[in-house]
């Protein structure tokens, strides 16, 4: 009998555990919302507050809404980190390695609430990192406002996010009536995207850069239509393939690489380009143009055409949108 | 196979129109092409103003020209080694040498910032020793006799070692010390003329050596205690062979960087054609691995264009079809 009352006052108590245990759960799944990324979706609770981000542009990204990364990845240049991101960085945070290899047991070792990578450097190791903590992972490393949107999504900022794509549109804009009132008939201008190397020379016909012009209204010439990042040339016969209106070079800081250019330039054949003849061969940055991939690279690439082209930076100067 | 001298001697005119052929294309073909007139003018009354003259100055000769001398070389040093080792798989790249020449020149150039042609030429020549010291100590038996195999081994284990601290140094400073990748992967392009004839002499001199050395080099094929009872001193012509080998694959390395295939190959593809008699397989080796690398530079071009197919790629695209239709008619042997 006393056994049986034992029993029983177990069974109510087990029935209890379970339906507080249920409440508990139900309000998690309440809290928890999906967020989908190109390798699926993540659930993700609240606003994440351990960040890792695995790529440069991941990192710029976190950087422009705000957030305080507890990792990230090296930089490939200005080791460890890009100098336009060190002030923004936290002091206490931890490097996890390149890129294309993070540690997976430092990122672990943080015990991240949300991880951050891209497609085509992660999509390996993405199963395990999902394991780690809630990971979304971005379509392409190069594309600004998608990146600014997921990020935004995922650690339950949309509202910041709106606001800095908002700011950065109005910029577009801004740049490209003033380009087309400065330059005329002669905009859309075609430009190419040029990298010095060690070895040869590198033209762009994707990536960060090459976006973000696209998104200005730039064009490009007729011979760079082809899909892929770009090409590879290595003789000097091959400089036509260089042409247009505007030729935005980059390059690093290197006495190989300088030797290079400096035989390219010297070149008839480089002499004889129409952009080199008007004068229209710029300088740029190449971590800002090569490197950065993120909202606050996007909007420095932006600073370095406006001084290019000699155009007045009303919305960054807060005047509003003057153009 | 081409058996009396007559017909070796054709043989050899042929390759050496074939040769020329592939040289003349490699000047005329490219992203522009140059006419045959132009060709002439360009050497016999340059024009400073014509961009045509220019290109075949800048361009198209320093890489004839490194391509002719270092596909030359490559198949020459092969052949050596094939003879000194006995051994059908010997080659400058098979063997260590050229990976020992590169490693050096990598080192040199990029942790010593070392430019100057001939400087860097030396610095492959000790590359090139090093890597072959290594390769006779780790093929000699414990008798003190050469195994095949073990040559072979130790070649290899030479090659990885060397080109793994090549790809270290990458992984060190991937972003800084990618010139590097020029080496490693081979190239005859982007250098000028200023990089070839300083090292001009060097070639030479290994040419000169290797036509002194013809009657010997025969006789080195056969067995030791043969050539000693016919009271050669096999040890003399082997250390000068070795040193002509070293000269031409460091030589070439430092030219054009690891180009393989042709080391390996040609040499069989003379044999096959010529039979075994140095004074026939050296010249023959000499014209073909030079029309060999230019024909291959030249249709490099044009796979792709503006971009370029690597060399060595090409290479072996180019010969291995041949040497397939070569291997199964006769049997290949050293």
């Amino acid at each position: 009998m006393i056994l049986m009352l034992f029993l029983r006052t177990c069974r109510r108590f087990t029935a209890l555990t379970l339906l507080s245990s249920c409440l508990t759960l139900a309000a998690h799944a309440e809290a928890a919302r999906s967020v989908e990324h190109s390798l699926g979706e993540a659930r993700i609770t609240g606003q994440p507050q351990r960040i890792v981000t695995l790529y440069q542009g991941a990192t710029d990204t976190a950087l422009a809404l705000g957030l305080e990364p507890v990792g990230v990845v090296e930089s490939w240049l200005e080791r460890p980190m890009y100098r336009y991101l060190r002030d923004r960085l936290p002091a206490g945070v931890r490097y996890l390695g390149l890129e294309t290899q993070p540690d997976l047991e430092a990122v672990a070792g943080l015990a991240p609430d949300l991880v951050v990578g891209a497609r085509y450097r992660h999509a390996a190791v993405y199963p395990l990192l999902s394991r780690i903590a809630p990971t979304v992972i971005a379509d392409t490393a190069h594309d600004v406002e998608a990146m600014l949107e997921l990020m935004g999504e995922a650690t339950g900022r949309e509202v910041e996010a709106q606001a800095l794509l908002a700011e950065w549109r109005a910029r577009v804009a801004d740049f490209r009536c003033r380009a087309e009132a400065r330059l005329g008939d002669a905009w859309p201008q075609r430009v190419s995207v040029v990298s010095f190397r060690g070895d040869h020379v590198r033209l762009y016909y994707d990536g960060f850069a090459r976006s973000v012009l696209d998104q200005l209204g730039f064009l490009r010439p007729a011979g760079q239509q082809g899909s892929g990042w770009g090409i590879k040339l290595v003789s000097r016969e091959t400089l036509p393939a260089l042409d247009a209106d505007a030729i935005f070079v980059f390059m690093r800081d290197d006495a190989a690489v300088a030797e290079l250019h400096r035989e390219w330039t010297a070149h008839p054949l480089w002499q004889s380009l129409d952009a080199v003849e008007q004068g229209r061969v710029y300088y740029v940055d190449p971590v800002i143009w090569s490197m950065g991939a993120g909202i606050l690279a996007a909007h420095r690439l932006l600073d370095e055409l406006y001084d290019h082209y000699e155009l007045h930076d009303a919305v960054r100067q807060g005047e509003g949108r003057a153009c | 196979m081409l058996t009396t001298p007559s017909a070796r001697l054709l043989g050899l005119m042929a390759g050496a129109l074939l040769a020329l052929a592939a040289g003349l294309a490699s000047l005329a073909l490219g992203a522009t092409t140059i006419a045959p007139g132009t060709l002439v003018e360009a050497f016999l009354a340059p024009d400073p103003g014509s961009v045509q003259h220019l290109i075949l100055r800048t361009e198209r000769l320093p890489r004839a020209l490194i391509a002719a001398v270092v596909g030359a070389s490559l198949a020459v040093a092969g052949a050596l080694m094939q003879t000194l080792t006995r051994n059908a798989l010997a080659a400058p790249s098979i063997l260590g040498i050229n990976a020992g020449a590169m490693c050096f020149v990598v080192m040199a150039s990029s942790v010593f910032a070392l430019r100057s042609p001939l400087a860097l030429a030396w610095v492959a020549f000790l590359g090139a020793l090093v890597a072959a010291l290594l390769v006779v100590l780790l093929g000699r038996g414990r008798d003190g006799g050469f195994s095949p195999l073990r040559v072979v081994l130790g070649g290899v284990a030479v090659t990885a070692l060397f080109v793994a601290l090549a790809q270290g140094l990458l992984i060190v400073d991937q972003e800084g010390f990618e010139s590097l990748l020029l080496w490693l992967a081979g190239s005859v392009a982007g250098r000028g003329l200023e990089m070839v004839t300083p090292l001009l002499p060097f070639f030479l001199v290994a040419a000169g050596v290797c036509l002194l050395l013809v009657r010997q080099l025969n006789l080195l094929v056969l067995d030791d205690e043969v050539v000693k009872g016919l009271g050669q001193r096999t040890a003399r012509v082997k250390l000068l062979a070795g040193a002509a080998v070293i000269v031409l694959a460091g030589g070439a390395v430092a030219l054009a960087g690891m180009i393989g295939f042709v080391g390996l190959i040609v040499p069989h593809m003379v044999r096959a054609l010529f039979g075994r008699d140095h004074r026939w397989v050296l010249p023959g080796c000499a014209l073909l691995g030079a029309g060999l690398l230019l024909a291959a530079d030249t249709l490099a071009r044009f796979l792709m264009p503006p971009q370029e197919v690597p060399v060595g790629v090409m290479t072996a695209l180019l010969g291995t079809p041949f040497f397939l239709y070569l291997a199964r008619r006769r049997s290949l042997a050293p």
